[in-house]
Parts: structure tokens; C-alpha cells; sequence
């Protein structure tokens, strides 16, 4: 699938307008996506910070993205996730980028990190579990 | 939540109404209970929230933010004299698919409190079925005591 078609697709999505984002690259088994800040993603007024629960949200959209590009059709399930919380995720543009660790039949396993100016300097790593039946 | 001073609670409700933008403010939160055994809150439906076209799906990301945001308030009433708090780390089961528009309740604990760490639990069901739990959470959160109070921080605008 191309980007265009997948942007597409998530513009269809309410939760996914509600994030602000758009995929920038997508293959088989990757995909990578650009999150735009807003006030209604802030966690802590004072320092404006990204809200946790925002971060965990991007970063689950971006692995389901790489794990069923056409998830207008057939999404994956979500099962579960694990969240590492690396650094503050301050106003400004936030990136990630999934990697598919594994999918077979039934069960996909999605790696996803993200980052904001430093890709070697990460806000928050994730490990994401996904139903495909 | 007799267990509970007045002066906290008041401070609750002020940390709360302070929050002029944000995520909490966006999702609406209602706080039903608290106390020292944990609290609960209300998420009202939301539209935005849905992964559906016909808007009665919510996706598993806003149970999580929910479930982070409710745990920062357990912490907040459990631990005295904290200046910030930031999550370590967070899990997430998603037990249901969450189709319903009903309001979201959830109720969170800080089950265990160090110097240096929180340790939280959480459930989240729709409202009506707490027998069918659509997610449970687990997380730890870093805190700084000392220096400005996190209220402080909160209400009056100072950074920390």
C-alpha cells in the first residue's frame, strides 16, 4: 500500500484526526509516522508536556499501521502493551517508527520507538501485541 | 472518603478546574470517589475517541491515557509532598473490544509508595458491567519530593 492510500485511511479514523498524524514511510513491515503537537495532547500544563497516555496512543496507531496497512478494512486487534517512558515528550513535533518483530497467523509482535529532534535520543519505546484473526 | 481531609480534597477539585488545556480537560474526567484505597472516575463518551466509523468503537490508546491520567491522581492523593511525577513505565491488557458509547468508569490505586516510586493498578470498565472489565493497567511513576508542591505547580502556574 502507498502512503497516500494509508493517510487516507487514517483521516477516516476519529481517534486517529484526534492524534494529528500522518505516515511519512510504510512497508511490509515497517511503518513511520509524524505526530503534530497540539494543546489537547498535553499531559502537564505547566511544563506542556506530551500526555503519556497520547504518546502510548501514537505509538500503538503507528504499529497497527505497520502490522495491517489496510486497517480500514481489517483492523488488528490489540491485545496488549508495554510502555517505557524515556524522556519528556515537550511541544513540538513527535516521530515514531514500528517495527514488526514478528507476524505469523495468528499473533503479531510490533517494536515502536519514538523521538522528537534526536532519533538516538528517544521520549519512549513500546512493545505492542497484536490479534490478526 | 472520610479518610480524606477536606484540604485535599478541595486541592483535588482546584488541581482539576486549573487545567484550562490538556488531555484530561478534552476527555472530560469526572472524579466519583476518592480516597486512600484509590479512586474513581468517570469518562464520559466521546466520539472523537472512536476508531469506527460509526463512532461506537473506542480505541485501546484513549483506555491508556486514561488509565495514566487516573493513576497520577491516585498517586497525588496517596503521597504527600510531591513536587513532580512522571511515568516510568506503563502496561496495558485489553481484555474486551471496547464497543459501547456508554460513559468509561475507572478506578486506580497507588498500591505501593517508596521515596522514589509509585506503583499503580487499574481497572476499566463501561459503565453498568464491572463484571466485564474491557482493560486493566499497571505502571510505576518516578517522583520528586521536595522544592515547589505539585498543587502549586499546578495551580499558580510555576514551573517546577
Amino acid at each position: 500500500m502507498d502512503v497516500q492510500t494509508a493517510n487516507a485511511n487514517v483521516s477516516r479514523v476519529p481517534f486517529f484526526r484526534f492524534l494529528n498524524f500522518e505516515i511519512r514511510s510504510l512497508d511490509n513491515l515497517h511503518a513511520e509516522a509524524e505526530m503534530t503537537f497540539d494543546d489537547r495532547h498535553i499531559g502537564n500544563p505547566v511544563m506542556e508536556y506530551y500526555h503519556g497516555g497520547i504518546i502510548a496512543s501514537f505509538m500503538e496507531a503507528t504499529a497497527a499501521i505497520a502490522v495491517q496497512p489496510d486497517f480500514a478494512d481489517v483492523p488488528a486487534k490489540p491485545i496488549n502493551l508495554t510502555v517505557d517512558y524515556l524522556r519528556p515528550g515537550v511541544k513540538g513535533p513527535l516521530f515514531a517508527r514500528a517495527n514488526v518483530t514478528r507476524k505469523g497467523k495468528r499473533m503479531a509482535s510490533v517494536s515502536v520507538i519514538t523521538w522528537q529532534t534526536d532519533r538516538e535520543k528517544a521520549v519512549a519505546e513500546g512493545l505492542y501485541h497484536f490479534l490478526l484473526v | 472518603m472520610s479518610d480524606i481531609t477536606k484540604k485535599k480534597m478541595e486541592q483535588i477539585a482546584q488541581m482539576w478546574n486549573a487545567r484550562g488545556k490538556g488531555l484530561i480537560t478534552h476527555m472530560a474526567l469526572e472524579i466519583e470517589e476518592v480516597s486512600s484505597e484509590g479512586v474513581r472516575v468517570r469518562m464520559p463518551f466521546n466520539p472523537d475517541f472512536c476508531v469506527d466509523a460509526d463512532q461506537t468503537l473506542l480505541h485501546g490508546g484513549i483506555l491508556t491515557a486514561l488509565l495514566d491520567s487516573v493513576f497520577g491522581l491516585a498517586n497525588f492523593v496517596a503521597i504527600e509532598g510531591v513536587s513532580t511525577m512522571a511515568t516510568l513505565d506503563l502496561r496495558v491488557d485489553y481484555l474486551r473490544p471496547a464497543y459501547s458509547r456508554a460513559d468509561v468508569i475507572v478506578r486506580a490505586h497507588c498500591f505501593r509508595k517508596t521515596r522514589h516510586i509509585a506503583f499503580n493498578s487499574g481497572s476499566v470498565w463501561f459503565e453498568g458491567h464491572e463484571n466485564a472489565e474491557i482493560a486493566r493497567g499497571a505502571a510505576s511513576f518516578a517522583l520528586t519530593r521536595g522544592g515547589t508542591d505539585l498543587f502549586d505547580a499546578m495551580t499558580k502556574g510555576k514551573t517546577s
